[in-house]
Order: C-alpha cells, then sequence, then structure tokens
C-alpha cells in the first residue's frame, strides 16, 4: 500500500479493544515530529472510524484510510 | 401474544436491534468515555437522538393510548451503587450491555469473555452467593421512595398501580412539558454540536446501508423506532440487555426452561440472542466478522468488567439500555439517577485508567 508514501512508523493495534487503538495512537502521534508519517493497522471497525476523525480534529492529515482484508485496515497519519 | 410468537417476535426484533448496533458501533460505553478520553461526541449524540425519539414516542402511544408507561421505581440506593458498579464494568469490559453483545457477534473474543463475565454475575446476584445485596439495598433507609410516600398523585399515562416517581408527577405537572422542555435542550445541544464529526458516508444506497458505518443520526433515530417498535409490541417495557442474559444463563444452570417460555424473560432472552445473530449478519456482509482476541491481561481486564456490569446490573435493576434507553424516556426519576451513576463510574474508571500521566 505505501507505493506512494513511505511511513515513518508503523503502529500494530490489531486485536486491541475500545479505546486502546485510539489512546495508543494519540500517545504515538505525540512522541512523532511534525512532517513525519505514520501508519496505523487497526482490526476495530469503531476505531477504523474513530481515529481518522479525531486525528483531523487534533490538525493531523490522513493521508489514506485502506480496507485491506476483512475486519482490517491501514491509517496513514501526517502529523502536523 | 402466545409464548412462541412471543419468542419468536422477541428473535426478529432482536436481528434488527443487532444489525443497528453493528452498522451505528452504538455503545454507551464509547459514548460517554469519549467525552472525556476524546472529546469526541459523535456516538453521545446517537444516543442522545435515540432518547429523544423514544421520549416523544413514547409519550405518543401513551397518550393515544396504544401502551402505558412503565417507569422504574425510585429505588435510590441501590440505583446508586449498582449503576456506579455497573459504570466501572463497563470501562473495564470495554463496551456496555448492548456494545459488549454486538461485539461478541463481530467475532471479538474479549467481548464474548466479557458476556460470559456479566452473565454469571447476574446469576450470582440474582439468585446466588450476591443475593443478600440486593435485599440489603431495598430494605431500611434504602427502601423505594413512592408516589405515596411523598403523598403525590402518580399522574397520566403511567400503568396501572404505579407509583414510580418521574419528572413530572414530583411537580405534580404534566409529562409532554418536561418532554417538551428536555427535547428543546437535546435539539439545542445537537445543533450546538452539529458537523466535524460525521463520517464521510459515500457510495451507493447499499454500500452506505451494508458496508460503511452509519452516520449518528441514523443510528440515533433507527434505535428510537426500534425501542417504540418493542414498547407497544411488548406492552410492558421497550428494550432491555442484561435481564435476557440473566433468563439465558439462569435456564441453562437450573433446566427452569418454563421460566423461559413464561413471562418477561423470555422475551428478553430471545432478543439478546437475536442481537448477536443480528451483529453476527451485519459484521460478515460488510467485511468486518473476524474471530479475534486481545492479550491474556486484557481478557482477564474484560471479564472482570463483565462481572462487575452483571452484578451492577441486578443491584441497579437494569444496565445502560433499561436505564437511559428505555427509562430516562419514560421519566423515571430511577433511571436517571442510575443512569448518572453509570455514566459517573464510567468517568471515574476512565479517567483512571487512561487519562493520568
Amino acid at each position: 500500500m505505501s507505493s506512494d508514501v513511505e511511513p515513518t512508523e508503523v503502529l500494530d493495534v490489531r486485536g486491541e479493544v475500545c479505546p486502546y487503538p485510539d489512546v495508543k495512537t494519540q500517545k504515538k502521534v505525540k512522541s512523532m515530529k511534525s512532517g513525519e508519517i505514520l501508519e496505523v493497522l487497526v482490526d476495530y471497525p469503531l476505531s477504523a472510524e474513530r481515529i481518522p476523525r479525531s486525528m483531523e480534529k487534533s490538525g493531523h492529515e490522513i493521508l489514506k484510510v485502506e480496507k485491506k482484508g476483512t475486519s482490517e485496515w491501514s491509517i496513514l497519519i501526517k502529523i502536523k | 401474544m402466545t409464548d412462541a410468537s412471543l419468542m419468536l417476535y422477541g428473535l426478529v426484533v432482536g436481528i434488527i436491534f443487532g444489525f443497528v448496533l453493528q452498522r451505528g458501533r452504538f455503545c454507551m460505553n464509547s459514548a460517554f468515555r469519549d467525552i472525556i478520553v476524546m472529546k469526541e461526541y459523535t456516538l453521545l449524540k446517537a444516543v442522545a437522538l435515540a432518547i429523544l425519539v423514544q421520549m416523544i414516542g413514547f409519550h405518543l402511544m401513551a397518550t393515544m393510548g396504544w401502551i402505558d408507561l412503565n417507569p422504574k421505581p425510585f429505588l435510590w440506593g441501590a440505583m446508586i451503587v449498582g449503576g456506579f458498579i455497573f459504570g466501572i464494568g463497563m470501562v473495564l469490559a470495554a463496551g456496555c450491555a448492548s456494545g459488549t453483545t454486538y461485539r461478541v457477534g463481530e467475532g471479538m473474543m474479549g467481548s464474548f469473555v466479557a458476556l460470559l463475565g456479566l452473565m454469571i454475575g447476574t446469576v450470582i446476584t440474582s439468585v446466588g452467593a450476591l443475593a443478600w445485596l440486593v435485599s440489603d439495598l431495598n430494605s431500611g433507609i434504602f427502601k423505594t421512595i413512592t408516589t405515596g410516600d411523598l403523598g403525590l398523585d402518580p399522574g397520566p399515562l403511567l400503568k396501572e398501580g404505579s407509583t414510580s416517581l418521574t419528572l413530572a408527577n414530583i411537580f405534580g405537572l404534566d409529562p409532554w412539558i418536561f418532554v417538551a422542555i428536555i427535547a428543546v435542550v437535546i435539539l439545542a445541544a445537537l445543533v450546538w454540536k452539529r458537523g466535524g464529526e460525521e463520517t464521510k458516508v459515500e457510495g451507493t444506497l447499499s454500500e452506505r446501508i451494508f458496508k460503511k458505518g452509519w452516520n449518528w443520526w441514523v443510528t440515533g433515530i433507527a434505535i428510537g423506532i426500534i425501542g417504540m417498535i418493542t414498547f407497544w409490541t411488548f406492552k410492558n417495557y421497550a428494550l432491555g440487555i442484561s435481564g435476557g442474559w440473566f433468563g439465558f444463563l439462569n435456564a441453562l444452570i437450573t433446566g427452569d426452561l418454563p421460566r423461559l417460555s413464561s413471562g418477561m424473560l423470555n422475551w428478553f432472552t430471545f432478543l439478546v440472542i437475536g442481537v448477536v445473530v443480528g451483529a453476527a449478519i451485519a459484521a460478515v456482509i460488510a467485511g468486518e466478522f473476524k474471530l479475534r482476541a486481545p492479550d491474556a491481561r486484557r481478557l482477564l481486564q474484560q471479564f472482570v468488567g463483565g462481572l462487575l456490569m452483571g452484578i451492577g446490573a441486578i443491584i441497579g435493576t437494569a444496565c445502560n439500555i433499561g436505564h437511559i434507553l428505555s427509562g430516562v424516556p419514560q421519566l423515571s426519576l430511577g433511571s436517571m439517577l442510575g443512569g448518572a451513576f453509570i455514566i459517573i463510574g464510567c468517568w471515574v474508571t476512565a479517567y483512571i485508567m487512561f487519562m493520568r500521566g
């Protein structure tokens, strides 16, 4: 999927339950520098919708949300 | 309605309810927790809208004489204690009673473990080792405060003989006055918090129904209508979850199957089974069904959470659905108190788990 953008870091929160995917993503994003790209791998449907929403609200850019398989998503976030 | 048709009816409504829960990701644990943890209001808006639809719907149906409102009694001590325990439990379990139930249908084994805990919690608190908690919190100073105790007239639209306190009868006013006030408050809040949070839903109509998560307002209205249909047909009460799981495990353990086929238990038990089936159907169609499990530590946490939810729901006489979704729209003061303490328990626990440090 990373044909156009190469993520700086990958956060795999597959298997995690509500709201750990979101909380771990927030923490990770805080530790990263502006302009870096984080790829989040998630298999929990609510978080796959909520993470892009909350990241955009905090000013980060969502480059891509891709469904990669059965209940599996990849979210590409560009840090502000 | 005969037992068999009541059971079938519960199953069908449950399947529709489960489908909507999964599509709308409707979970009150997320709704309330996200306010403080993520400053996210999307699911809260769905909850508020479902309450609004039902509040107007229930009072309309009662005014037309199609149903009698059946608000829960003001069992204040038990509702405070039970609500608080339930609220703690739902954060640990990573889902409220309805959220946990629909996620079992998505193949989430952590929610399955939480559900087992919930069932065990309801049984030990109803008929087992913790039943003393319920009787202690029903007696002495904790006794139910009735309209008679306060010298109040129960007022119109209520079930014959009901002595439950409602927002309307404690002020001696017509329930419609409070329906109107609350409706204005909810609508104002929805307008104030509008925009910015909607899922950008694109695609054909069938894609939007079956493949994408629903917008909050679609979910809110759909759940409100399901609650109304339930009350209209079932007559005694609207939606509930934890009582159904109690009936399920209790019937299996005691072999007391006749109990399953009489009274309320059959309806709620078949409803919750239907929710799992409906959510599974929705998840399979959307490509979101996957058997998956978190690590051992999280599974244990979810089991304890489920256990606390079961204990809290029986002590407090209802879970988040029975109190907040079905009780608040009937203006039950007890459900408002129980619901408030579910939210307080949720916030205290969410703060400790996710917001410190």
